[in-house]
């Protein structure tokens, strides 16, 4: 008996200490945060906002949406010399511990990217067992990224979760963090990063609101500087030809009239032009396109039609994305990869082009080649007359 | 056979010794090995491992004659046997520092990482005692006996779950970061990709002592190869998966591969933070192969010192390994050494290699003059 308690004894001890009780944080110890938000401060400080979610203010579904005047969430922010001391200085401000585990969204200034630099950012990113990886960054242009993260969202009930959404059904993924990470690292890629930028967005004959909308994407140099933008449309493009695309819409003009495509299973190929010269290179998009819209006059059910249409569409999606192309070229960050590709496919030549790849990209012939299969031309034939 | 001891029945089946290899070899993989090779060979860091699993697999088939030569006794008997008393006590102090420092850094790492990642504010110490008295318990308790069966039943979900771990992050994964093959870091790299990151791999040291317990010799080493087998196969396909997933670069920072890994994985942006899951099973897996340490240890220390009862033996190294453990951290240095040359260049190489070799050798001749 005495044997029995004794065992029953140390179990239970070793079952409490061993469980982690000593270290227990109940969720209702515990804050969200959801997004965050990085600013310039004076005197090279760094301006890091939270937003962090406030449970009981969240509408259930089973309260009907009604719009209250409560916020569900909270922004507070710090400064400090860098994220940890920053967001240490938030969270002696709050009743409950901050956990990052379900951040959605990184959202960094433009003045931000302009004057420090970025990379010092990461260390904590990667070196913190806390954070995840899996949110997205995005540059907020035009003003603070903490007003940024302060805006509510129409549909959402946070703008950070909204603003990822809004990506992520949009057919553009890739922007993790942990992608971020990885392309900063390589010698042959640079990344490409969302822009957001707040504009007032009427949404009721009284009202209009400030909202964050997607309006475009950050071309990043090597050391993280930005080196020019893209509008969303040459953004999305951009995507395809960096094989991170999953859906896009096109609209071209044909045959005095216009139509308009969706495209999917969006794939693209580098590859090498006749020869072995290692600077010319032919990227070449693949895609499949469903007809969606046509005001062309023109019966669509004809098969001559049809080859004509896609023969149409390949040409002005080659030029669309030529433009794009040309563009980045100008600015000299590589973005799509082909340093990548020339790396994997000329190893030692490439040793001697790594170094400044930036500059040396500028001088490579990059020429698009559309590929693009018409899968269907919809469920009517002939336009209505 | 009369080195067998009074409480320890000598009876280890073949299919335990599998589990009991391959778990012990897997917990050691999962670490250090593919940051090491990383850091030197890039994208060829697979190869280096490759190379290190094909090392280790010959290391442990060479350890493997050495004691199907010495059948009837454990390393402290047939290093007497072979290089005399006095030499061979003193060779077989470096297997009982080397199963030593295998012990603290394990459980040192164990409990930095528990520090670091979950339990924050737990005090190391109560972690590590929590860790010690039960392998301490396990090992006083049943010996090999008790260690084999938690090692037969750990083991099935300790190498499925680990294995199945390499699977989830399908989305994630981009077979082209690991081009181009060779051309980038050139043979020297990659062999000393494999010359760093080999000696943590898989630890065959512990056979020596474990393979006197086995109840049948023949079926046991075949057991021995395959654990070993098994844990090598991990090790490559989890550098290619980390290699796949971040890319070499990224790799070569992480300190805990595996353990990231598991953060990565996010299934249909649902199944997500899985870590949690996978912690409990690595403690598992360090349980095993620390208590086979220590009864090693302990047993071999009973008979280098005739001491019988190795019972009391183990729970004295059990306290003097629990003060290591919380007063090493103090010193950086000796608690922080696993990159270290002397290490990685020469002690390693003498205990797993060097010494191994010579017995072998010797054991050869003896046996060829006595035929």
């Amino acid at each position: 008996m005495i044997r029995f308690v004794l065992l029953a004894c140390v179990s239970l001890t070793l079952a409490l200490i061993s469980s982690g009780c000593t270290d227990f944080v109940e969720p209702n110890q515990l804050a969200g945060v959801l997004g965050t938000a990085i600013d310039h401060g004076e005197d090279g400080m760094i301006e890091v906002s939270h937003q962090i979610v406030i449970p009981s203010q969240l509408e259930g579904p089973s309260k009907g949406g009604g719009s209250g005047n409560s916020n569900p969430f909270l922004v507070m922010s710090a400064t400090g010399q860098d994220v940890f001391q920053a967001t240490q200085k938030i969270q002696f401000k709050m009743s409950r511990r901050l956990i990052t585990n379900h951040r959605s969204i990184i959202a960094i200034s433009e003045e931000y990217f302009r004057r420090n630099d970025v990379r010092k950012l990461f260390d904590k990113l990667f070196r913190d067992p806390a954070n995840n990886l899996r949110d997205i960054i995005v540059l907020i242009k035009g003003s603070s990224a903490k007003e940024f993260i302060m805006l509510k969202h129409p549909i959402e009930s946070l703008s950070s979760i909204g603003a990822a959404k809004e990506l992520q059904i949009n057919g553009m993924s890739g922007f993790s963090s942990r992608q971020f990470l990885i392309d900063s690292f390589l010698k042959g890629s640079r990344p490409l990063i969302p822009v957001l930028q707040i504009e007032s967005l009427k949404r009721s004959p009284k009202k209009t609101d400030p909202t964050a909308l997607l309006s475009g994407f950050a071309v990043l140099d090597h050391n993280l500087k930005i080196k020019g933008l893209l509008d969303v449309e040459e953004g999305s493009g951009a995507l395809w030809m960096m094989g991170k695309g999953t859906y896009h819409g096109a609209t071209v003009p044909w045959k005095n009239g216009i139509v308009s495509l969706r495209l999917t299973q969006l794939h693209r190929r580098i590859s090498s032009a006749a020869g072995q010269d290692p600077k010319r290179i032919v990227l070449t998009v693949k895609a499949q396109a469903y007809l969606l819209e046509n005001s062309s006059q023109r019966d669509m059910s004809e098969a001559d039609n049809m080859v004509e249409l896609q023969k149409g569409i390949n040409e002005q999606i080659q030029k669309e994305l030529q433009g794009t192309i040309d563009k980045v070229q100008r600015w000299g960050p590589d973005v799509f990869g082909i340093g990548e590709y020339l790396h994997r496919q000329n190893p030692y030549w490439w040793k001697s082009q790594e170094d400044d790849w930036d500059e040396k990209f500028k001088n490579i012939d990059v020429s698009v080649k559309a590929d693009i299969l018409l899968r269907s031309t919809g469920v009517s034939g002939a336009p209505l007359k | 056979m009369n080195t067998e001891r009074k409480g320890c029945r000598v009876k280890v089946s073949g299919y335990q010794m599998f589990w009991m290899i391959s778990i012990s070899s897997m917990i050691m993989f999962s670490y250090l090995p593919i940051k090491l090779a990383a850091e030197k060979a890039h994208q060829d860091s697979w190869i280096s491992i490759l190379l290190g699993s094909m090392i280790m697999m010959a290391v442990t088939w060479l350890i493997l004659r050495v004691c199907k030569q010495n059948k009837e006794k454990t390393l402290v008997g047939f290093m007497k046997d072979l290089l005399g008393t006095l030499l061979g006590k003193i060779i077989v102090t470096v297997y009982f520092l080397h199963w030593f420092m295998q012990m603290s850094f394990l459980a040192k790492g164990t409990a930095d990482f528990h520090n670091l990642v979950i339990l924050h504010n737990t005090p190391m110490f109560v972690i590590l005692f929590c860790l010690i008295v039960l392998v301490a318990y396990a090992v006083y308790k049943g010996g090999i006996t008790a260690i084999s069966r938690c090692a037969e039943i750990i083991g099935p979900f300790f190498v499925t779950v680990l294995y199945v771990q390499l699977f989830l992050n399908p989305q994630d994964m981009d077979m082209k970061r690991i081009l181009p093959v060779y051309a980038d870091s050139g043979w020297f790299s990659i062999l000393e990709g494999a010359f760093r990151s080999f000696n943590y791999m898989v630890d065959p040291s512990i056979i020596l002592m474990l393979f006197f317990f086995a109840e049948n010799k023949q079926t046991v080493s075949r057991a021995i190869l395959w654990g070993t087998a098994v844990a090598m196969g991990w090790g490559v396909l989890a550098t290619l998966v980390v290699l796949f997933v971040t890319g070499p670069n990224l790799a070569a920072e992480m300190v805990y591969p595996v353990y990231s890994m598991t953060k990565f994985v996010s299934i249909l942006n649902f199944v997500q933070n899985i870590d949690a899951f996978y912690i409990p099973l690595w403690i598992f897996g360090a349980f095993i192969k620390v208590s086979v340490c220590l009864f090693i240890l302990s047993y071999g220390l009973s008979e280098w010192t005739g001491f019988k009862n190795w019972k009391l033996i183990g729970c004295i190294i059990a306290v003097i390994w629990l003060a290591f453990v919380i007063y090493s951290p103090h010193n950086i240095r000796i608690s922080n050494t696993l990159k270290n040359m002397l290490l990685i260049g020469f002690f390693y190489p003498v205990v797993y290699i060097g010494i191994p070799l010579i017995l072998w050798i010797i054991g050869s001749i003896k046996k060829h003059r006595r035929a």
